[in-house]
């Protein structure tokens, strides 16, 4: 495990990644690399928990959004919680969220991914 | 990839903005410098795609900076090293002031980062550097890159709102810590102090007041002042009139009577103004002048302030009988003052005694002497009695040093004020004395005398000026603490003893030389001097000389201790006309070779003076850049607007020993300008080009 990625687990098959630090070209890498190994082993479904990512720039959103672009070929999702309010601000000015959701809570989010 | 998936530049200005946007209105929410400086680092490196960042920030007000936040970076390896402003890529946004881009591998610090891109901004107060924010190793899905012009922009936007921030909450602290300070001071002062606004009411009340009036602080504050003290009609006048007539009113003796305690104090009352000057209420100092504060500040005139609590404290240790007991006594006076007092008026040598033993006491209670004596300009001092110490001996040699050492800093204030410096010689001396009260009924002084005595007021008068001599008595107590340094002197013989006694002179740090001093001697002794029928080497010209030299070694960047030695080198260039105007070279550097080894100045910067003024003999001719700045400063006005008034001087001058016609006067003035060349850049450029329309112009009047 990184100090970018904490944990990584799996519930009712949904891929549960935890962040910590700044979400920029180092951290979309490792998030990006754990999403394909999954995917090759045929999940479909992603939910990150953003508590410890107080930041992020254009370059961590760019990567998520290859990310979507791959989910989207094999009819996946990526969803997001626990955004600070600038982590937020930037997803929605970058357009990230009208290709995947940002949730109030984990419960919510495994119910609708 | 579908188009809407592109990150545009559009989204990314929008992104900019906001965070702009956000930092503007979130700054000044924050109160802690550090969360502050945090924030804004980490929104910097978000919106500018930074891969980590760091502020360096002032520290202490020097001139190093101190990291005060840093993002996603190693700063282990930057720990111990100095930024300082006046150095590297700081240096270079110091002086301009605005976003810079630059390679981190030229930079010797930062390159232990190991990025490679770097954008820095100002942190300003006003135009002061405070600090900077360092942005590195800009990141794009190919990897990184430098920052771009318009990321400068953006960052010098974040840095001017960070900086106006950051400022404010330093001001908030420093108002902060005044109010404390205020606080402690008022709470910690022995006089009783409080103040009332302009409805009468008391606002302010220390400690000290609340315990002379015997009442708690909330029975006190908000309430008026006639109320607080009813039964005092006295007091209450004062603060009336006080508030009428805008004017500090005192009163001693006042019996002051609160809250079933009657107390004696002294009251002051004051105004107190805003920044205006008006009146916004009054403050009143309170002195309570019970028996025991009345005896101790009797006391403390001649004993430090510790023994007197001591003592208070102990009062079996308080032996005013007579015994014999060891002590170490200091003798101290002052060189030549009664040759010096004969030049004085007497109000200024009783100021000057009273300027110097306030100096010298403070410095003898600091360290827990006891003052015995003052015989005329002379100290006796007592360390170890009426209460002995184990450091007795070391507190009386560290004063001898702080006494010869305070005398230094305030001979140089004497000095530039042309007045004569005060040299004292110290003698100490450790043995057995008798110590009490001695005296008649009428008159008794706690006193120490014996042998012992005797023998430190001889060191004292074996001392020459700035020494401090001790018996071997008193170095055999303090050697093992190896914090003095000493010199071994011949035995010498005193009266009394038959043997000669071993001394020991103890060592401190002496400066040797002073400028200003020179300067003002210097410049004194020409006014003095000078023959008063030259129109042209006058006093005035000399101040000419120095001024411009010191201009010109400036533009030059001649270090600041030499631009000294070419001002003395300048104020002395002409001294030889007072004794002999031909040779006047040689004869001033004789004259400077004599005054400044008196002053102690080192023999290389003699050498180095003697050799600019006589560099200065027509034809000059300069040897290094020094006698070049004294060559060109010696004939600045040959390029200057002032050229004709200066040649007038001159000729009036010349005319004094020989007659010239008008021709000869031009011819000899045309002749000299051309053979003369400035030596400095900065004086052939800032004066050649006049020089050249003046001997145009005086060619023309030849034709």
């Amino acid at each position: 495990m990184s100090d970018f990625i904490t944990s990584v687990k799996e519930m009712n098959g949904i891929i549960l990644i935890e962040t910590n630090g700044y979400l920029n070209n180092v951290g979309g890498e490792e998030i990006s690399a754990i999403c394909y190994e999954k995917m090759g082993l045929g999940q479909t479904k992603f939910l990150i928990n953003m508590a410890g990512t107080k930041i992020v720039n254009s370059i961590g959103v760019s990567i998520l959004i290859e990310i979507i672009e791959k989910l989207q070929e094999v009819n996946g999702k990526i969803g997001y919680y626990n955004l600070a309010p600038i982590v937020s601000k930037t997803f929605n000015i970058m357009g990230l969220t009208k290709y995947s959701t940002v949730f109030e809570t984990e419960e919510l989010a495994v119910n609708e991914l | 990839m579908p188009s809407s998936f592109n990150i545009n530049e559009l989204q990314l200005k929008y992104l900019e903005l906001e965070t702009l946007l956000d930092i503007t209105n979130e700054l000044n929410s924050f109160d802690q410098i550090s969360v502050l400086l945090q924030e804004i680092l980490i929104k910097s490196c978000g919106v500018l795609n930074a891969s980590s960042g760091l502020i360096l920030i002032e520290d202490n007000n020097s001139d190093v900076l101190a990291i005060g936040a840093d993002f996603n970076l190693d700063i282990s390896v930057l720990k111990g090293l100095i930024f300082n402003k006046k150095k590297g890529f700081i240096s270079e946004i110091h002086e301009n002031r605005k976003a810079i881009n630059i390679n981190i591998v030229d930079d010797l610090f930062l390159s232990k980062t190991e990025c490679s891109f770097g954008l820095i901004a100002p942190l300003l107060d006003k135009k002061n550097l405070v600090g900077v924010i360092i942005l590195f190793d800009k990141e794009s899905r190919q990897g990184i890159s430098p920052f771009q012009e318009s990321d400068g922009n953006m960052l010098s936007a974040i840095a001017t709102q960070a900086s106006v921030a950051y400022n404010n909450i330093k001001l908030i602290e420093s108002i902060k810590e005044a109010k404390t300070f205020n606080d402690n001071v008022m709470q910690s002062i022995v006089t009783g102090v409080f103040t009332t606004n302009l409805m009468g009411e008391i606002n302010h009340i220390n400690r000290a007041a609340a315990n002379i009036i015997n009442l708690d602080r909330e029975h006190v504050l908000g309430n008026h002042y006639e109320y607080v003290f009813e039964s005092n009609e006295l007091l209450n006048q004062l603060i009336t009139k006080c508030e009428f007539e805008s004017k500090t009113l005192s009163e001693t003796q006042i019996l002051l009577e609160c809250n079933g305690k009657a107390t004696t104090v002294n009251i002051s009352v004051s105004p107190l103004l805003n920044d205006l000057g008006e009146p916004i209420g009054s403050v009143v100092a309170m002195e309570d002048l019970s028996n025991l504060d009345k005896l101790k500040s009797t006391f403390k005139k001649y004993v430090s302030k510790q023994i007197v609590d001591q003592l208070l404290e102990n009062e079996e240790l308080l032996n005013l009988g007579g015994q014999e007991q060891e002590a170490t006594i200091l003798f101290s006076d002052i060189r030549g003052f009664t040759s010096m007092s004969e030049t004085m008026a007497p109000n200024e040598v009783v100021e000057t005694l009273n300027e110097y033993f306030n100096l010298m006491i403070e410095i003898i209670f600091k360290y827990n002497g006891t003052l015995d004596k003052i015989i005329g300009d002379a100290l006796m001092v007592i360390f170890g009695a009426p209460i002995a110490h184990q450091s007795d001996t070391e507190n009386a040699v560290k004063t001898a040093i702080e006494m010869q050492e305070k005398l230094i800093e305030f001979n140089q204030n004497r000095i530039i004020n042309l007045k004569q410096p005060i040299k004292i010689g110290i003698g100490i001396n450790r043995g057995k004395v008798i110590s009490g009260n001695i005296g008649s009924k009428q008159q008794m002084n706690y006193t120490v005398i014996g042998d012992s005595v005797n023998l430190a007021s001889r060191l004292c008068s074996v001392a020459a000026s700035d020494e401090i001599i001790v018996s071997e008595t008193v170095w055999k107590h303090v050697k093992d603490l190896k914090i003095f340094k000493s010199k071994k002197l011949k035995p010498v013989k005193v009266k009394g003893k038959i043997k000669p006694i071993e001394i020991k002179e103890i060592l401190y740090n002496r400066p040797a030389f002073h400028y200003e001093y020179a300067y003002n001697k210097i410049e004194a002794y020409l006014i003095a001097n000078l023959p008063t029928q030259y129109t042209y080497h006058t006093i005035d010209h000399i101040r000419d000389v120095v001024e411009q030299a010191e201009r010109i070694a400036k533009k030059e960047k001649i270090p600041k201790a030499v631009i000294d030695d070419i001002k003395l080198a300048a104020w002395l260039h002409d001294v030889g006309y007072i004794w002999e105007p031909l040779r006047h070279e040689a004869r001033g550097a004789e004259y400077a070779t004599s005054i400044l080894t008196e002053m102690k100045f080192p023999k290389s910067k003699i050498t180095l003076i003697t050799g600019m003024i006589m560099a200065t003999k027509i034809p000059q001719s300069p040897k290094n850049i020094f006698e070049e700045i004294i060559c060109d400063a010696d004939l600045d006005y040959l390029g200057r607007d002032d050229y004709d008034a200066n040649s007038s001087g001159l000729l009036q001058e010349i005319e004094l020993s020989k007659k010239l016609n008008r021709k000869d006067w031009i011819k000899l003035q045309v002749s000299f300008l051309n053979q003369h060349a400035y030596f400095t850049n900065s004086s052939k450029k800032l004066r050649s080009p006049k020089k050249e329309i003046i001997l145009k112009q005086l060619l023309e009047t030849t034709k």
